[in-house]
């Protein structure tokens, strides 16, 4: 009887040590998203600047990549040169768009005129575009494919490699 | 009346109308203390995103306010607590859930405890059942063994005396 006890408690303790490593082992913020492999919810968000409506279903047939961000976000100003870039370097073949919420649209224009930029950046107000992505802190960078479908969404700061390998992902 | 509808119209191509994930509203347009009391309840059972397993009704993040204002305007709007819940877990996944459904992985949650509960009941019953066997089969030394020189030696100076 003790030795049966004895090896079940020795199983179920070495059970949940491996779900706590297992567990440890993970980026608490980086949960899947239920999004992946579904079509992108629309929106049609204004732009900062223009003060022209964007259209998400309009962009259906080009890749798009959506980067939620803030400018009270440290991160945000780490990735905003790479996103910047590689928009400029992709070219029109890649649609980039930015989507601010819980901002000013006169801190974004003050922002993105220190800083540059070389896609729309769109006011997302009261956050509800950003609730409906399953955005819980920025930034967040959603890819979206030519039929309209998240292929893949990566939250912290973006760099080069991160963001290409995405890009492919959604010109597939 | 007119420009009021356009208005409505306008906003809401503006933004992801809640119908297209979680169908129309099932239940009353909730107004007034029943609103507060309601948002506070449904909003207690979301997770905010940001935060330490706080939930959206208790966190003073933007996000949990955003949420929170969210679950407000569509209990105004007659959408049930099932609709908005499925709404946010659309979105977030289960995790935006204080309180796992009983359904794959999860269910261990509420599984779990019930069967540690009755391995440990098990557990308890038959070791009691064999204490309770113990006396009649002997925690005495079985006779055949030898007696301890020392009490051997006590007990022939009380035979003595």
């Amino acid at each position: 009887m003790n030795r049966t006890v004895l090896i079940i408690g020795v199983a179920i303790t070495l059970a949940l040590l491996a779900i706590l490593f297992v567990g440890l082992g993970k980026d608490p913020s980086a949960i899947d998203s239920p999004l992946i492999g579904r079509p992108a919810p629309p929106f049609v968000l204004k732009a900062v600047g223009s003060g022209d409506d964007v259209d998400l279903q309009r962009l259906r047939g080009k890749p798009v990549v959506v980067n939620f961000w803030a400018t009270w976000c440290v991160p945000c100003y780490q990735e905003h040169p790479v996103l910047v870039e590689n928009a400029r370097s992709i070219g029109p073949q890649v649609q980039f768009l930015g989507v601010v919420f819980n901002d000013t649209e006169q801190k974004i224009e003050s922002f993105l005129l220190q800083h540059g930029t070389s896609y729309p950046t769109l006011l997302d107000e009261q956050g509800k575009t950003a609730i409906i992505y399953g955005v819980g802190g920025v930034p967040e960078t959603f890819f979206i494919n030519r039929k309209g479908t998240i292929v893949a969404k990566f939250v912290g700061p973006m760099t080069t490699d991160i963001l290409q390998a995405n890009v492919a992902k959604a010109m597939q | 009346m007119i420009a009021l509808f356009f208005a409505l119209a306008l906003l809401q191509v503006r933004i992801p109308d809640p119908a297209q994930f979680v169908g129309p509203p099932k239940g009353p347009a909730l107004t007034g203390p029943a609103l507060d009391q309601r948002t506070y309840e449904v909003a207690s059972m979301l997770r905010c995103p940001v935060c330490q397993g706080m939930s959206v009704a208790d966190s003073p993040s933007t996000v949990a306010l955003d949420m929170k204002a969210q679950v407000r305007e569509l209990l105004s709007r007659g959408y049930t607590q099932e609709q908005i819940l499925s709404y946010f877990e659309q979105s977030y996944g289960q995790f935006v859930l204080l309180k796992p459904k009983f359904r794959g992985v999860n269910a261990l949650v509420w599984i779990l405890p019930i069967l540690v509960l009755v391995a440990g009941a098990i557990v308890v019953i038959t070791t009691a059942k064999k204490l309770e066997k113990e006396p009649a089969t002997g925690n005495h030394p079985p006779a055949t063994q030898p007696e301890d020189p020392y009490i051997a030696r006590v007990r022939e100076l009380m035979e003595k005396e």
